[in-house]
């Protein structure tokens, strides 16, 4: 289309009756460019923050594959993607001044020809929301690794996976997902990613807790150095340490590296060991074994099971099972509808576990059981169960 | 993803309805209308017969405009599936909500 012309402007001007004098010299004569009906570009509104991610010049990833739903990623937050339709025509115009960019434009020109880079009746939403980690557990267990003398790695025909695949693969920030490695106790091997069997792991953690008895060492200051020394010509000296890392707590002391063991952590993981092999126990059974197999000087209390195991009070005798919160699904509907398929009737301190991971930034677990429960009183005790009818 | 130079800052003008090419055919090439402004900073948008007032607003939300990269369209209505880049923000939008006023032309007589 031929560019229109000042004359051509004051022309409509003067038809449409508006008096020049009270415009602003310049006119932008807006028109669609070649690209404008393409469809290529599309709006995404912006959350607090993220316009100045985008300025600083850091980059926001849209993830998911084809059966996800898309979520949106800067580096450290999460949000849900949700088209919003609007009644309304939006035009993205590059280049079109505000009136106190025309004030401020010195240039004597009066006419500026603009073009409509795209347009669209609807943009892209952002909702921040708890980041999708669940898979990354799930891939790390395709292969968990269970040692040096393993033969199955040679031959594993498992994808492993690095940073950049999970990167690639899960609906998370990077932040989040290294986060989560560190909370799931993963480590780096040959720069893949790996969890370590439970079997391996428990084996490495009873050559510790061993050698911290034999050398009658205080739980809270094991030497790194004589660990490595000692246990070295057992198991490989990364292993060593990361079993120190993921069941210690790090610090140095005169420029030596110790380790201040985690009993909480050893009595939880010691229970999964003997929990693992039957449907239930007889609890007070079990707490006897339990309390029998940690290392001495360790107290075990059920309290340190939260999220790993459940206690049934209505069983004579009282019995406990095993119960992973991270074997339960992600989303909160799917998750409320697994635990009542699996009790009836849960008091809040009881379900808080299994739930407490479902509170994002708005959400507490006493919102959460006021939108996927019911509550009631039984034996003057409150009570929640599902709002569904139980098929 | 981010760019490494600086962002371009685009407008984003809002219209009611929809806006249909004159001819038959897309509008790519076709002209929207005169913007002008008054001098009380009023945006005044003329498109066709019609006068549409509207106003500047400051977008408390801003607008990145994202552009596909590569590959062919994809039709998938369910979700952003693909690779973007971040071509522009949009802080600002001009925004043409009153109804617009018809131009009554004079009729020249024969």
């Amino acid at each position: 289309a031929a560019m229109r012309s000042r004359a051509e402007v004051d022309a409509t001007l003067q038809t449409a009756k508006l008096n020049p004098a009270e415009l602003l010299p310049a006119v932008q004569c807006l028109s669609f460019g070649p690209q404008a009906g393409g469809g290529e570009c599309c709006l995404l509104q912006l959350e607090p923050g993220l316009c100045a991610e985008l300025e600083a010049g850091r980059s926001l990833v849209i993830r998911g594959e084809k059966d996800e739903h898309a979520v949106l990623c800067s580096k450290d937050k999460t949000y849900d993607m949700k088209i919003a339709d609007t009644s309304n025509m939006l035009l993205f115009v590059p280049g079109c001044k505000t009136p106190e960019e025309l004030n401020a434009d010195g240039a004597s020109c009066n006419i500026i020809y603009s073009q409509i880079a795209g347009f669209s009746k609807n943009y892209w939403e952002l909702r921040r929301c708890r980041p999708k980690l669940k898979k990354l557990r799930k891939l790390l267990m395709e292969d968990p690794y269970e040692g040096p003398d393993s033969r199955k790695d040679q031959t594993s025909t498992f994808s492993k996976y690095t940073t950049e695949d999970l990167l690639s693969l899960i609906q998370a920030s990077e932040e989040e997902i290294l986060h989560q490695l560190e909370v799931i106790d993963a480590c780096k091997i040959e720069g893949y990613w790996r969890i370590l069997d439970f079997d391996y792991e428990m084996k490495l953690l009873n050559h510790v807790t061993q050698l911290i008895d034999s050398e009658s060492w205080p739980f809270s200051k094991v030497p790194l150095r004589v660990c490595l020394e000692e246990l070295g010509s057992l198991e490989p000296r990364e292993m060593i340490e990361h079993i120190l890392l993921s069941y210690g707590r790090k610090y140095v002391d005169d420029g030596e590296i110790f380790f201040e063991m985690r009993e909480d952590k050893i009595c939880r993981a010691i229970a999964q060991m003997l929990l693992q092999n039957a449907v239930k126990f007889n609890l007070s059974e079990f707490e006897e074994v339990w309390q029998q197999s940690v290392p001495e000087g360790m107290t075990t209390r059920l309290d340190q099971l939260q999220g790993l195991a459940l206690v049934d009070k209505s069983s004579r005798p009282e019995t406990i099972f095993l119960l992973k919160v991270e074997d339960l699904p992600e989303d909160n509907q799917e998750r409320f509808n697994s635990l009542f398929g699996i009790r009836q009737k849960w008091t809040e301190v009881d379900i808080t576990p299994y739930i407490q991971d479902l509170c994002g930034e708005k959400q507490t677990v006493g919102a959460l059981l006021t939108k996927y429960a019911r509550s009631s009183m039984l034996n003057g005790v409150k009570v929640y169960n599902s709002r569904r009818p139980i098929s | 993803s981010g760019g490494t130079g600086a962002l371009a800052q685009w407008v984003l003008v809002e219209l009611q309805g929809e806006v249909e090419p004159r001819q038959s055919g897309d509008l790519a090439g076709n002209l929207l209308g005169d913007l002008h402004y008054t001098r009380e900073g009023v945006p005044v948008l003329i498109v066709g017969h019609h006068i549409l007032y509207g106003k500047v607003v400051q977008l408390e939300k801003p607008f990145a405009v994202l552009v596909k990269q590569g590959g062919a369209p994809q039709p998938s209505p369910a979700g952003p599936h693909g690779r973007y880049a971040v071509t522009a923000l949009i802080k600002t939008k001009l925004l043409f909500k009153t109804r617009p006023k018809p131009i009554i032309t004079h009729v020249p007589k024969k």
